[in-house]
């Protein structure tokens, strides 16, 4: 690979990136499933039967699953992941109806900014499109993609963004063997 | 014939008949038929023939007769001959093999060691140019001088060097090279080497780096690491070698390939630890320059590892004997450019690079106290400097990890509380900054927003080895750390996942090992004070109360205290006439067995102490409750009897064959039925050599277990109680049974299940299958006849009786609590295969006959092979068809259970084997199937069904070679059986990305991308 473009970049503590808090108990409550009671069963629970859980609660796509899918995509350049080099964040992902006007559509368009590590980063197009190519493979079909520069962290924004915006430069892209492998590469670490 | 030609004729192909001849010579030897010199003269005609071959076996005749001889038998005049004939004789074969016997003899001289030697130096300048085995031998035999001789061959100073290392140059075979390199080691040690150091280094290093990879079914055995580690030991055998090899190493790094890089860095690794400190010292900058750049650009974690190792180890070695800290000293002037560099490093703590500086440090400073010391002394100070000047909080946690690193370092070089012994001679240099750090890490930890979780839990980090570190903080101020710990886990609220909590409980546990007396002064009054005296079901804060207590009170004193503050609660709850939930006393007992389980109570000095409370207390407390005598019904209730009874199990356990008489005695089986489930928790603690004193058993356990089956049959009785009677009973089958008395539970076991099949309840069912569990686990000699009578059970005509049968199979195999090996049951190891191997052929053969029965045998297939251990999966494809089958079952339980089974199958099978029984399209469609919400049949798929069966298709992709040798292979040499598969499982999968439920779309994905990344026809080329 060529020299090293920024060798020294600022990292987040992966504990310190946002996360779905899992629990929808209140706070306070003792969570029986860990902690010293776990390893004694209640002798109630003597033979059970089928129990359907039927939770039939919607959890629609939001954010924070778009930041979890991209996240752990990883730097081409370190060996660590997007979200610990803050490239992607969480505000700066977004989702919104793709048909304002059409209110029953289920199309819906997900805008994710990137911020490269330094404005002179040349492999800015190539984490774009590894971040558009994860998100292809992700999410279903009614979901259109939309991965740009955040304004003003590029000296050539808007070129990158041209080039990720344009269908035909983005599928000419992936048909190039050398590129699909570093992105292939940077994909590994998804998990 | 002369003996001599007829060794001659024979030789070649009959060994052991030259042998015979050779003994036979030599014998006349001894009994003087036969003189030495006429020996030597018969070999006038052939030593001197132009045929080589026939010179050589005309001088193993002689080395065959000499190696013969009694080893006392040759003069040394005779020796001194002799050596010299083979000397002269030295290239032909068998000579050096006769020189090798006679310098095994104590009369060999080391004037003859230095003829030999001459010898094999000039006439073997050609050495290469011979066979392996006759090169072995002539190293052998100079490795035997070296052994035997060692001082002739030193006093020949400089010849013997130039002709070892002549010799050996060119040589290339790895069996002749292992001997070579030892004995060049030996020469580098202790010749005279300075006027040849170059030539010594350049013999060796030729080798280097190694490159040998062993044939296959090599019978020497010999590895690329046994060549690596003697061409390591020669390099680094003398400081005298030291400038050519340390430059040369380090130019090794620049190497592209990291194992070049890695044998280069163990070769200075062992260099730094056997050259003298001095030489060490001139290298030590130069190799800090260097490695710097493999540490901070790590390539490959290892490289980075060892570099480290090396800068640790000239740390150690520049120490060695320094008592006086000064700035001269060698080890201060190679410190000072790596704690600069660091130092610039942590000026933005926060980047990349902050950490390898921080792996730098914490290599360096734990090499020694010395080296500790000079290093807190330039970079403690610049490290207050950034913090305060610090913009923010992730600044500021970089730095308090930085400063944890060097307590680390602290810990390692001075030791903690614990540490016996080995006090270093020097004052820790953290004490100059005590106080700061207890600001600082308090103030980070106490005073900073609440939301800051991983920034605090850095401080207590901190703080915490701080407080574990030998000598350094007084009592007071370990205090004042425990008094902030119990502060965070007492009154403030839960954030998040709650890390900071879970650490704080960590951090108490661990200081409980080194100050107990802080624990109980402080923490157990605060949390004691917390407990309630009663649940009224508003409050349930005292489980994490108990929680925390149970966690920090493994120390014997510390438990001590724990049991009497808790059981004075519970004595005082039994005395109480409106005692509120029985929650709390249960959750108090639990706490109790939590700890109890964690300790060796074997050896507790307090242990009469605990069982006279509890067993014999309690115990009889409980036979007051069920009579009505107690105050309240706390002791009464099914789930305090069960907690109860596993604690008293644990205690009696535990206890001495005396206590367990008495307890056996004891143990009526009692008059109120709920008391049973303690009863029958004591019965498992007792051990085996009991059962004589078990009331009720004379003359024999019959009537007491026709008693028993008579009570388990009972339908009105309540499950907790029933489940009691079972286990009792099997209890009572398993472990006190004597083999003479088996056929009585045997024969209950046939009267149960000859009975009308209209009439079997499933309490009936349950008995069956209890007893036969007992019987089973034990393996029975009728084992076979059980199984197949349970099998029988399934197939009456009464659905509801056969599918309570079917569910009896996951009692049959599932492990229970108190029919367990701990409690002394007899538990073969072979019982589940035998069962696994009796019932599996019978259920497939059955699956494909019986479609309406099909549910049910497919549901207790699958509990079986729940319990199945891989190793046992040798019909593999009999289950195959009839998991496939159960995936289409009704019961969600059923299939969840299956795909339990299925994912263990393809990780510990992989793809191939189902291929090989060609299940693989079917499989693949079932598992698509059951990923949909709802199927075309109707049937509805849960959320875990769906995951599970995306589970097992991420499987199917993963494990497509399951040989662990090759980790990184992408695809098969052959083409995948999945590839026909894929388009159709990517394109169903992609409708599972919009599933409702997240959990299910994160399978989804994963499932998808592995199977995008890892099924493929071939691998892409690349250009």
């Amino acid at each position: 690979m060529a020299e090293v473009q920024n060798s020294n970049p600022t990292i987040l503590n992966v504990a310190d990136l946002p996360t779905r808090s899992r629990s929808t108990k209140k706070s306070g409550d003792y969570d029986y499933t860990s902690g010293i009671f776990a390893a004694v069963p209640n002798p109630a629970d003597f033979l059970s039967s089928d129990s359907e859980d039927d939770d039939l609660l919607e959890e629609p796509i939001d954010e924070q699953e778009i930041f979890d899918l991209i996240k752990l995509i990883s730097d081409p350049e370190h060996p660590l992941s997007l979200g610990e080099l803050a490239v992607v964040s969480l505000p700066d992902i977004s989702i919104k109806p793709t048909l304002p006007n059409v209110p029953n559509s289920p199309l819906q368009t997900v805008t994710v900014l990137i911020t490269p590590t330094i404005t002179h980063c040349s492999l800015a197009t190539v984490i774009g499109l590894g971040v558009r190519v994860r998100l292809e493979q992700s999410l279903p079909p009614r979901f259109r993609m939309d991965v740009r520069i955040k304004e003003g962290t590029h000296s050539t924004g808007d070129e990158v963004n041209k080039q990720l915006g344009d269908k035909e430069r983005v599928a000419a892209a992936l048909e190039n063997g050398a590129l699909m492998q570093v992105i292939a590469k940077m994909m590994e670490t998804c998990r | 014939m002369s003996a001599l030609q007829t060794f001659l004729l024979v030789v070649d192909h009959d060994k052991e008949e030259a042998k015979r001849i050779a003994d036979s010579v030599a014998q006349d030897l001894e009994s003087k038929k036969i003189t030495l010199i006429e020996i030597v003269q018969q070999l006038g005609e052939y030593i001197n023939d132009e045929d080589p071959i026939l010179r050589g076996k005309a001088v193993s005749f002689l080395t065959s007769v000499i190696k013969s001889l009694p080893p006392k038998y040759l003069s040394r005049q005779q020796i001194q001959v002799l050596t010299t004939f083979f000397c002269d004789r030295v290239e032909d074969g068998g000579a050096i093999a006769g020189l090798d016997t006679l310098q095994r003899l104590d009369r060999f001289t080391k004037d003859l060691a230095i003829n030999t030697a001459h010898a094999l130096f000039s006439n073997f300048q050609d050495l290469q140019s011979r066979s392996q085995s006759q090169r072995f031998q002539v190293y052998q035999l100079l490795n035997e001088l070296m052994l035997k001789h060692r001082k002739a061959l030193r006093d020949m100073e400089e010849i013997s060097l130039v002709g070892v290392v002549d010799i050996m140059t060119g040589e290339k075979d790895p069996r002749n090279l292992m001997v070579v390199f030892s004995i060049l080691k030996v020469v580098m040690m202790e010749w005279d080497i300075s006027h040849y150091v170059e030539l010594l280094f350049d013999s060796v290093y030729n080798y280097f780096p190694i490159t040998f990879r062993p044939p296959p079914n090599d019978p020497y055995g010999i590895t690329a690491q046994d060549l690596k580690d003697r061409l390591q030991d020669c390099l680094s055998s003398t400081s005298q070698l030291a400038p050519h090899t340390i430059p040369a190493l380090l130019d090794k790094l620049d190497s592209t390939s990291p194992n070049v890089k890695k044998d280069a860095l163990n070769a200075l690794i062992a260099c730094v630890h056997s050259y003298n400190p001095d030489t060490v010292s001139r290298y030590s900058i130069t190799i800090w320059e260097v490695l710097k750049f493999e540490i901070l650009n790590a390539q490959e974690e290892f490289l980075s590892e060892s570099s480290l190792e090396a800068l640790h180890g000239i740390g150690q070695r520049l120490s060695e004997g320094v008592t006086e800290i000064s700035q001269d000293l060698p080890l201060a002037q190679y410190l000072r450019p790596i704690t600069k560099e660091c130092n610039e490093q942590l000026q933005e703590p926060q980047q990349k690079q902050a950490k390898p500086a921080q792996q730098i440090l914490s290599a360096l400073s734990s090499s020694s106290p010395v080296a500790f010391t000079l290093i807190v002394q330039t970079v403690v100070a610049p490290i207050f400097t950034i913090y305060q000047e610090a913009d923010g909080i992730v600044k500021q946690r970089a730095l308090l990890e930085t400063l944890s690193v060097l307590f680390e370092s602290a810990i390692k070089v001075f030791g903690q509380w614990t540490t016996r012994g080995g006090e270093a001679s020097i004052e820790n240099p953290l004490l100059e900054f005590k106080d700061q750090f207890s600001d600082i890490f308090g103030q980070a930890l106490m005073g900073s927003a609440k939301e800051e979780v991983s920034f605090r839990v850095s401080a207590l980090k901190g703080f915490l080895r701080l407080s574990t570190l030998r000598d350094f903080f007084q009592d007071n101020e370990v205090g004042l750390f425990v008094q902030y710990l119990d502060e965070i886990l007492l009154k403030e609220e839960s954030v998040g996942r709650d890390d900071l909590k879970k650490e704080a409980i960590t951090a108490l546990a661990e200081i409980s090992k080194y100050k107990p007396r802080l624990i109980m002064d402080i923490t157990f009054p605060a949390f004691v004070a917390t407990l309630p005296d009663e649940d009224d079901d508003t409050n349930t804060t005292y489980l994490s109360t108990l929680d925390t207590l149970a966690k920090i009170s493994v120390e014997r004193d510390i438990f001590e205290t724990l049991f009497r503050r808790l059981f004075s609660k519970l004595s005082v709850l039994l005395q109480k006439e409106q005692p509120g939930s029985v929650a709390y006393p249960r959750a108090i007992l639990m706490t109790l067995l939590y700890v109890m389980d964690q300790r060796q109570m074997e050896s507790d000095p307090n242990l009469d102490l605990y069982f006279d409370k509890i067993v014999v207390g309690l115990s009889r407390n409980v036979a007051e409750a069920a009579s009505g005598r107690a105050k309240n019904q706390i002791l009464a209730d099914p789930s305090i009897l069960d907690t109860l009874g596993r604690l008293c199990n644990l205690l009696v356990r535990s206890s001495s064959a005396q206590k367990q008489q008495q307890v056996a005695e004891n143990n009526t089986t009692p008059d109120h039925e709920r008391t049973i489930i303690l009863s029958t928790y004591l019965l498992a603690g007792l051990s085996k050599d009991c059962s004589n004193s078990l009331p009720y058993t004379l003359p024999n356990m019959s009537d007491l277990l026709s008693d028993l089956v008579r009570r388990s049959l009972s339908e009105s009785t309540e499950p907790a109680t029933s489940l009691s009677f079972l286990r009792h009973l099997a209890l009572l089958t398993n472990k006190f049974l004597s083999k003479q008395d088996l056929n009585i539970a045997e024969k209950l076991f046939d009267t149960l299940v000859s009975q009308d099949p209209q009439s079997l309840s499933p309490a009936a069912i349950r008995t069956i299958f209890w007893l036969a569990k007992s019987l089973v686990l034990r393996i029975a000699p009728t084992t076979t006849h059980i199984l197949t009578s349970l099998l029988g059970l399934l197939s009456l005509p009464n659905q509801q009786t056969s599918l309570s049968a079917a569910r009896g199979f996951a009692i049959l195999l599932g492990d229970d609590d108190v029919l367990s090996v701990v409690n002394g049951a007899q538990v073969r190891l072979l019982a589940k295969q035998r069962v696994f191997t009796t019932v599996i052929p019978l259920i497939s053969s059955r699956i494909r006959d019986v479609n309406v029965a099909g549910n049910d045998d497919a549901s207790q297939a699958t509990k079986t092979s729940d319990h199945i251990k891989p190793a046992h999966l040798t019909a593999l494809a009999g289950i195959l068809s009839t998991i496939s089958t159960a995936l289409t079952a009704d019961s969600v339980a059923v299939r969840a259970a299956t795909l339990d089974t299925l994912a263990v199958i393809i990780r510990d099978n992989g793809v191939a084997v189902i291929d090989q029984c060609g299940h693989v399209h079917s499989l693949v469609m079932r598992l698509l199937k059951t990923t949909e919400i709802k199927t075309v049949s109707g049937a509805v798929n849960t959320p875990r069904l769906r995951v599970d069966a995306l589970k097992c298709l991420y499987l199917l992709a993963t494990k497509q070679i399951v040989s662990e040798a090759a980790p990184n292979a992408r695809a098969p040499a052959s083409i995948s059986p999945l590839l026909s598969e894929k388009t159709h499982v990517l394109r169903s999968l992609r409708f599972v990305l919009d599933d409702p439920k997240r959990d299910v779309r994160k399978a989804a994905v994963d499932a998808s991308s592995a199977w995008l990344r890892g099924v493929d026809d071939a691998p892409e080329d690349e250009d």
